[in-house]
Parts: structure tokens; C-alpha cells; sequence
């Protein structure tokens, strides 16, 4: 789970480790990409705007290493066209931020369940 | 396709008046110039027939002079004695003298058997010879005075020298008869001869005839005495304006004209007209003639001999320069008053025209300035003929067009304002949402685990609640903002807006059904497919629906139309969907479509619904107005143009 803002990251973390998942925390891009290249995981989830990388050209560079690697975006700015675009990198489901911990959970389902399904 | 040619009121009207000016001054020029001719040259014809008169009583009192001189010696009683006697030596003493002192040429006496006894001459011709005056009254016995031609024969015998002095060479002249011979040997005389008797009661017997003449060939005494006489050496540009001559037949044998060498023109004929007239029928003749070599107006008068048949003429004329340039001066005033006239008329014209056209002028360029935008072109003081009316309207015209401009800026400045308040929420909105956001997701987060934990108690979980409600509301806030500031592609699709309509109303039907509000939507007909984004279209109907139904009581109804409409004379279709609800306050009308106004209660409305249905319509090139009172409800009116851009 990919975002530079702290509140953000424990926030997902307790609601997916309630859930029964292990997650990972990365404040920044480079951070993610150098965990992702320690160790594989099933889902990808990323904020769109971060200082210096951002989501999008994280995205990018997993999605070509990994092709098939789920990837939940998340944004506070979820416009039309950053929907859009990170569709166009490579994310597969989009959540907006605020979110409640039942509508994660959900979207995190999907984006999994949509991954069993393939 | 003939070109249109424009005269321009201003020539035509010129032109007008120079041709009035034209036609009354060219008029008055011919019917002047005839006039004027008439008038000098009666003036001067008459001069001319008095002139000739003088001339005749000038050449009479030279005959009357003759006479008197011989009478005065035939009446001497030693003149009759000497001639009884016939004394040569008195008779020549007489004679001699009577000659001498008349200046005769020739003067002699005659016996009564019709010999001549005695000539004066240096030089006497043949006795036998006898001078024809003298045998006329010897053959009368009674005196006789007059002209007399004499032929060359007759001067000879009188005086060899006379003869060779009335020779006339003939000169050839224009338009006169021509003359076989070349030139002339008789002569033109005034003779006088007396009858001398014994007694001087004339009854007695008759001693002998008295005779004595001047030659008048060469002789241009008569004429220049006429020529003083009358004329008074008057002089015309160098020439003498007043010329007499003395004819023999056709011939010119005593004369002040000039010819060409500046000498008396004798041995010139007479013009062919001018002697058939006065030689031929003996009539007096007044008219212009060509005199040897200048326009004269001439008089001619018959001069008939002592038998009464016609030998000469005697002529005056007066140089028609003279008289011809009086007419032409006087021409000349009418010419130069006749062109005074047209400069007149035509200054006379342009001024008119000025006056009459320059208000006109002013509102032709002032139209022109008002195609080209300009709505307050000056167009002159006000004309006080109809024109001033023409001036007055166009003048209110302008004022209604400047008023419809007004009016028209005033509106288009308000819609900018509108989009500009827009774009700069629109901007603050994308920040707000994006920072708020994050620290919304830890709220939401953390409230609502705390929510599941089963260890709370009644109040606590109240509060907790509470926080996520109000933590929902936060993000509806911002989700509106970010919508209001979103200014996403429009997906145009071609759309039946009857069809929208109707697909639209059941959407909201159930929240009508439970507030007891009936729908009526009338569909206009012929309303064609207009491009437009269905969806974002459809959030504006849906917007202002739901506003309508908030308004509306139980019992109310909402009415929705469609039809074609005229706005700012474009053609358009037009939805209005008129509620009976309570109205909005007028205070509140201006600002209904500003961000963040709403009258709803808190928590209700974010105060943007209108703001974008109106960004969102603006985009598709219409417009949304609202009429409302307080009580009755109100009419929201949504303008599409059938053509238009959609942004």
C-alpha cells in the first residue's frame, strides 16, 4: 500500500489487517517499487498524487514488471480525467478517498476477486 | 446585369440652374444681337441717307455757283456790247476773267449761226466744234445748268489738255462688271451755257450763248468738301469714317476712298448689284456694301445730265467697323453678363444644394458609421425642412440601438462574472478537496472502527455517530465542490429533448408520489434533435426538478413544457418547468446561481446545484432564467439555440 500521507496508510492498515490481509506500507514510489522487488504480493494499492513520483508513473513501471498484478488506485481528486488516465497506466479498480472501511474492503474484494476470476 | 448609375441630387440641381441660365441668357443674347443689329444699322442707314442729302445739296450748289458766276457776266451791259460788237479782245477779257475767277476748265462763246467765237482755253480746238451745253440752248434759246458727259472728241475741241486730264485708266475690280475697254476718255462735267441778248429782257435778238464748265474726272473737290462737310475728318482706327465719291457711269472718277495703296481709288468700278439698281433703274440705294476694300453702309443717289437720263451717281459711306464694333462691344456685355449668369447659377446652385443636401450627406456617412459600430456619429444641427424629421427618427433609432446595446453588454459583463466567480471556486475547490481528503479517510477510518467495537456504551456510540454523519457531510461538501469545479468533457449525442424529459420524470416520481406532487409535462411538437451531453443535461433537469419538488407543498403540481422560442431573436428550444410552490424571494433572485447559495437548511444542499446546471447549460450555448412570487411559485426556463457550439 502506496501513499505519502501517514494518516492515510494506518488507516488502511487497520481496516485490511482487520480483514485478515498482511500489508506492507511505502510513503513514496521509489520505496514500493524497491519492496515489490523483495517480495511478490497480490494487490497494488496507490495514491495518484505524490510529491516527487507519483501513482501514475508507479503504476507504470509495475505494470511492467508485473502484467498481471491487480492495482486499486485511490485519490482525493477523483476526476474524470485521473480516473481516466490511471486506467490508461495500467490500474484496474479505483476508489475515492474518504472512503468508510466497508466500502475498502469492497473495493479490495472486487479488485482480488476480479484477479480470481482471471 | 445594367449598372446602376446614381446622379447625385447635387448635379442634377446645378445642372438645372445652368440650364435655366443657359436657355434665359442664351435668349436674350440672340434676340439682343438682333435687336442691336437692327438698331445700329437703321441708326447708321439713316445717318447715311441724311449724309447723302447734304452731298446732293453740296454737288447742286456747285451747279447753283456755276450759274450764278455766268449770269452775273451775261447780265454786264459791256459783256453784251463787246459780244454785239464782237470784240474779240472784250469778249476775251470777259470770259477770260469770268474763268479765271470760277476756276473753270472751259468757258467760251457761241454765235448764234452756231459757230464758236471764242474758247478760253490757251489751246481752242476747231470753231466749227461747238460745246454741247452751248448748242442745247442755242437749239432751246433758253439757259440751261446741270451734268453733262462729255466725249473725248468734245473735251478736245474745248482743250487738248483736258481731254488728256479726264483719262481714266480702269483699274480691275472685285464683283464689278467688267468694261471692255481699259479705260475711260470721256468726261464728267458741270456745265452752264446762257443765252446773251441785246436787251436783257430776252426778248430781243440773240447776240450769242455764253458757256463754261469744270471737268469733274479727277476733281475731288466736290467730294471732299462732302467728306468735310458732313464727316468732319472723323477717323475710325486709322480710317476715315465717312467717304463720298462722284461717279461717271460705274467708274469712280472723283473719291475720298482709299485703296489698298492709300490712294483715292479712282478708275475702281461699281459693284455689278449696285449699278443695276442705281444706273440701270435709277433708284436711290441705301444698304451694306463692300467698298474697294472695307464694309461700308452706303447710300447711292442717280445723278441725271441736263437731258435727264441717268450718267452718274453720287455715293456716301460710312465705315461699318465703326458700327460693327459698337454691336460687338455691346455683344460682348451680354456675352460677359450671360456667363456672370451661369457662374451665378451655378454658385447659386451649390449653395442651394449644400443647404439642402449637407444634412443629408451627414446622415448617409452617419449611417455608414453606425454599420461599422459606431452608435453616436454626429449628424449636424437639425434641418428645419422635412429632412429634420428624418433627422429626429434616425436620431431615436440610434437611441433604442444604444439602449439595446447597453442592455446587451450589461448582460454579457454579468455572464463573465459569473464564469470567472466559477473558475476561481472551481480552482479553490480542487485544492480544498484534494488536502481535505486524506485527512477525511483517517476520520471515516477510525470512527467507524471504533463503531464496531462491542465495548461501548449507549452515549459514547451516540457521539460516535454523530461524528460520522458529520464526517459524511464534510464529504458531500467536497464531493460538491469538486463536481462544481469540474469541468469535464461534454459527450455531445444528438437527443430528443421530449424524450429526456420523459425519461427524467420517472426518476423522480417515487419522491412525488410521497409528497403528494403532480408532474405535467407538456411536449411541445416539432421540436427537432439537438446535440447536447445527454447525461450532464439530464443532472441539470434533474436539479432543477428536485429544487421545484423541495419548494412544493402536498397539492402542488409542476408543470414541465417544451417548445420552440425566440431569444434575442435566435430560435431555440425551450424547457420551463414552473412549479406552484412558495417562490423565491427577489432579494434571493440575483444570487440563486451564485456557488454556495442556498436557503436550504443545513446539511440539506451545498448551494451549487444551480450554479453548475447553469455552467453546464452556458456550455451548450443557452441560458437558464428564473421568474418567481412569493407565494405563487416559480418558472425555470432553460434556452437551448437549435444550432449551436457545444464546449
Amino acid at each position: 500500500m502506496v501513499d505519502d500521507d501517514p494518516v492515510v496508510r494506518s488507516s488502511c492498515r487497520r481496516i485490511l489487517e482487520a480483514e485478515g490481509h498482511r500489508v506492507r506500507l511505502c510513503a513514496s514510489a521509489p520505496e514500493a517499487l524497491a519492496e515489490l522487488g523483495r517480495e511478490a504480493c497480490q494487490l497494488l494499492l496507490a495514491d495518484v498524487i505524490m510529491p516527487e513520483f507519483d501513482g501514475l508513473y508507479l503504476i507504470g513501471s509495475v505494470r511492467r514488471s508485473s502484467p498481471d498484478l491487480p492495482i486499486l488506485v485511490m485519490s482525493g481528486y477523483p476526476t474524470p480525467e485521473t480516473i481516466a488516465s490511471g486506467q490508461k497506466m495500467g490500474a484496474t479498480h479505483f476508489i475515492a478517498k474518504p472512503f468508510t472501511p466497508e466500502e475498502l474492503s469492497a473495493a479490495v474484494a472486487r479488485a482480488l476477486g476480479g484477479r480470481q476470476k482471471e | 446585369m445594367n449598372p446602376v448609375v446614381y446622379l447625385s441630387t447635387r448635379f442634377r440641381l446645378i445642372t438645372s440652374f445652368l440650364a435655366m441660365a443657359i436657355l434665359v441668357g442664351g435668349l436674350s443674347l440672340i434676340v439682343g444681337a438682333r435687336l442691336l443689329t437692327a438698331s445700329v444699322f437703321n441708326e447708321a442707314s439713316n445717318r447715311v441717307r441724311q449724309d447723302l442729302n447734304t452731298a446732293q445739296e453740296i454737288y447742286r450748289s456747285a451747279v447753283d455757283r456755276l450759274t450764278l458766276g455766268l449770269t452775273l457776266v451775261a447780265l454786264q451791259p459791256e459783256f453784251r456790247q463787246a459780244v454785239g460788237g464782237r470784240d474779240q479782245a472784250d469778249i476775251a477779257s470777259c470770259v477770260g476773267t469770268l474763268a479765271d475767277q470760277l476756276d473753270l476748265d472751259f468757258a467760251g462763246l457761241v454765235s448764234p449761226e452756231g459757230l464758236t467765237l471764242y474758247r478760253s482755253s490757251p489751246r481752242p480746238g476747231d470753231p466749227a466744234s461747238v460745246n454741247p451745253a452751248a448748242a442745247l440752248a442755242l437749239e432751246r434759246r433758253a439757259s440751261l445748268s446741270g451734268t453733262l458727259a462729255l466725249s473725248q472728241a468734245e473735251l478736245a475741241a474745248e482743250d487738248p489738255e483736258l481731254a488728256a486730264r479726264a483719262r481714266i485708266p480702269l483699274v480691275p475690280t472685285p464683283m464689278a462688271e467688267p468694261r471692255a475697254e481699259s479705260e475711260e476718255t470721256a468726261g464728267l462735267t458741270l456745265a452752264c451755257a446762257l443765252p446773251i441778248y441785246a436787251a436783257p429782257d430776252g426778248a430781243s435778238r440773240l447776240l450769242g450763248v455764253l458757256y463754261g464748265g469744270v471737268l469733274l474726272n479727277r476733281n475731288n473737290e466736290i467730294v471732299d468738301r462732302v467728306r468735310d462737310t458732313v464727316f468732319q475728318q472723323e477717323v475710325y482706327r486709322g480710317r476715315q469714317v465717312g467717304t463720298s465719291t462722284l461717279f461717271f457711269k460705274d467708274l469712280r472718277i472723283a473719291t475720298n476712298v482709299l485703296d489698298s495703296r492709300g490712294q483715292r481709288a479712282i478708275g475702281t468700278l461699281i459693284s455689278a448689284e449696285v449699278k443695276r439698281r442705281v444706273l440701270d433703274q435709277g433708284e436711290r440705294w441705301t444698304a451694306r456694301a463692300f467698298v474697294v476694300r472695307d464694309w461700308y453702309i452706303t447710300a447711292y443717289e442717280p445723278i441725271a445730265d441736263v437731258n435727264g437720263r441717268t450718267v452718274g451717281m453720287l455715293y456716301v459711306g460710312v465705315l461699318e467697323a465703326k458700327y460693327a464694333d459698337l454691336r460687338r462691344k455691346a455683344m460682348l456685355v451680354f456675352v460677359l453678363i450671360t456667363a456672370a449668369g451661369m457662374v451665378l447659377a451655378v454658385a447659386l446652385g451649390s449653395l442651394l444644394s449644400s443647404r439642402m443636401l449637407n444634412p443629408m450627406q451627414r446622415l448617409i456617412e452617419a449611417s455608414h458609421r453606425v454599420s461599422q459600430g459606431d452608435l453616436s456619429p454626429e449628424i449636424g444641427p437639425y434641418s428645419r425642412s422635412e429632412l429634420g424629421v428624418l433627422q429626429r427618427t434616425f436620431q431615436e433609432m440610434l437611441g433604442s440601438l444604444r439602449d439595446r446595446d447597453r442592455h446587451q453588454k450589461a448582460e454579457s459583463e454579468l455572464r463573465l462574472l459569473q464564469s470567472e466567480k466559477q473558475a476561481s471556486v472551481g480552482r479553490l475547490a480542487a485544492g480544498v478537496a484534494h488536502e481535505i481528503n486524506n485527512p477525511l479517510t483517517g476520520v471515516l477510518t477510525f470512527t467507524h472502527l471504533l463503531l464496531k467495537r462491542g465495548d461501548l456504551d449507549a452515549e459514547m456510540r451516540e457521539d460516535l455517530t454523530t461524528i460520522a454523519g458529520a464526517t459524511e457531510r464534510v464529504r458531500k461538501i467536497v464531493k460538491g465542490l469538486l463536481d462544481f469545479s469540474r469541468q469535464s468533457k461534454l459527450e455531445p449525442q444528438s437527443t430528443d429533448l421530449n424524450d429526456l424529459v420523459t425519461a427524467t420524470i420517472p426518476l423522480v416520481a417515487n419522491q412525488a408520489l410521497v409528497k403528494g406532487v403532480l408532474f405535467c409535462f407538456d411536449a411541445g411538437s416539432g421540436i427537432p434533435a439537438r446535440t447536447i451531453d445527454r447525461n450532464q443535461f439530464q443532472s441539470v433537469l434533474l436539479n432543477i426538478i428536485l429544487n421545484a419538488l423541495d419548494a412544493t407543498q402536498t397539492g402542488g403540481h409542476i408543470d414541465i413544457t417544451t417548445r420552440l422560442a425566440l431569444t434575442d431573436g435566435r430560435q431555440g428550444i425551450q424547457i420551463a418547468i414552473a412549479d406552484t410552490g412558495h417562490g423565491i424571494p427577489a432579494e434571493h433572485l440575483e444570487r440563486i446561481f451564485d456557488p454556495f447559495f442556498t436557503t436550504k437548511e443545513v446539511g440539506k444542499g451545498t448551494g451549487l446545484g444551480l450554479s453548475v446546471s447553469q455552467g453546464i447549460v452556458a456550455r451548450h450555448g443557452g441560458s437558464i432564467r428564473v421568474q418567481s412570487q412569493v407565494g405563487k411559485g416559480s418558472t425555470f426556463t432553460i434556452w437551448l439555440p437549435l444550432e449551436g457550439e457545444v464546449l
